[in-house]
């Protein structure tokens, strides 16, 4: 068993150590100690669940071992930017004021296509047109344009809009949220009422119904079965 | 903060269960091939009723963690050492010298490596 624990513990560090030198693009959208986690738990826990002849605590001492491993590496990482820094990674810049920063591009074994393929996902054609290209430590590509190629905002253009406020779903698939109706203050009368303006009888024919803020309505009935 | 001490003492509190359980297979497997050893020499010199009185002694020694070692080994070794008993038994019951010698050798010898298995020991880890 205590072979079991002591595994656990190297072969955590060696996965993590091993997804840091893969680099942040395999990492996807998990942090790296997320990742270990993730796919170490499901297979320690799937033995002993398939494998009889193997006592259930061969699974649950290292499944232990791994999630307070992770509690106190998480715990540290909140605590100390430099633990971070060794766990996750750093940021890297790789477009800086509409340049390339090759040497940062290398480092993280990111391909140009893989940034033209970035660029094309966020609708950006022009990498000159780019004040910022980050990788971020999960993996993804945070685009910060400059400031001449932001879309205008209403507060740019002076134009006063309303707020609407978070919709909330009133009839779900026929079924009525009644909790969601009562919070918005509204009764069985007005939910009457609204069938009726939609030409509908009863709440089963509805897809979907939603109320904002304002008392705007989104109405969709349900589609008839073929 | 809390979190970490919680998540420290957890894995100490594992660490020692651990290694506690390793002594304590050690010493329970020691104290059984022991007798495994006696039983044999009781053999050697014909007296095969001590040399079964020796073995069943042994077994018992093993039955009464019968729980425990189930928890804790894998099933199929603490079979295995169920069947050596009762291989030896068998060929004790028939007073056959050089089976019987080959059968506790071959106990002792689960028994050893079983207790060796749970050390913490680099060959074990690598």
């Amino acid at each position: 068993m205590v072979i079991a624990f002591v595994r656990t513990i190297i072969l955590y560090l060696l996965i993590i150590a091993g997804i840091r030198l893969m680099g942040k693009r395999q990492v996807g959208e998990l942090e790296p100690s997320e990742l270990v986690l993730a796919l170490i738990i499901a297979d320690l826990a799937a033995v002993p669940m398939q494998d009889f002849g193997i006592p259930l605590l061969t699974g649950v001492i290292p499944i232990m071992t791994l999630l307070c491993i992770t509690m106190i590496i998480s715990v540290l990482s909140m605590k100390s930017v430099k633990f971070r820094a060794i766990i996750c990674g750093r940021p890297s810049i790789i477009i800086a004021n509409g340049k390339l920063q090759q040497r940062e591009m290398i480092k993280n074994r990111f391909t140009v296509d893989e940034l033209m393929e970035e660029l094309r996902m966020k609708g950006i054609t022009d990498i000159s047109t780019v004040k910022y290209a980050i990788l971020e430590t999960n993996g993804q590509i945070s685009l910060l344009p400059f400031s001449n190629q932001n879309p205008p905002t209403a507060k740019d253009l002076n134009v006063s809009t309303e707020e609407t406020g978070l919709p909330v779903v009133i009839i779900n698939d026929g079924r009525v949220l009644e909790h969601n109706l009562h919070t918005r203050g509204y009764d069985e009368n007005w939910l009457e009422k609204q069938l009726k303006a939609h030409g509908v009888k009863h709440p089963q024919d509805v897809y979907l119904l939603t109320s904002d803020e304002l008392g705007r309505t989104y109405f969709a009935p349900k589609e008839e079965e073929k | 903060m809390k979190r970490i001490w919680v998540a420290a003492a957890i894995l100490v509190l594992l660490f020692t269960g651990t290694m506690i359980h390793s002594f304590y297979i050690s010493s329970v497997t020691e104290q059984i091939t022991t007798i495994l050893h006696e039983a044999e020499i009781k053999a050697e010199n014909g007296e095969w009723e001590s040399a079964m009185r020796l073995t069943e002694t042994a077994q018992e020694k093993w039955s009464v963690r019968d729980a425990y070692l189930h928890i804790m080994l894998r099933h199929n070794e603490t079979d295995n050492v169920y069947t050596g008993f009762r291989e030896v038994a068998e060929f004790i019951q028939c007073q056959e010298g050089g089976e019987y010698s080959a059968a506790n050798a071959r106990l002792i010898a689960e028994l050893e490596l079983l207790a060796e298995a749970e050390q913490l020991t680099l060959k074990n880890i690598l």
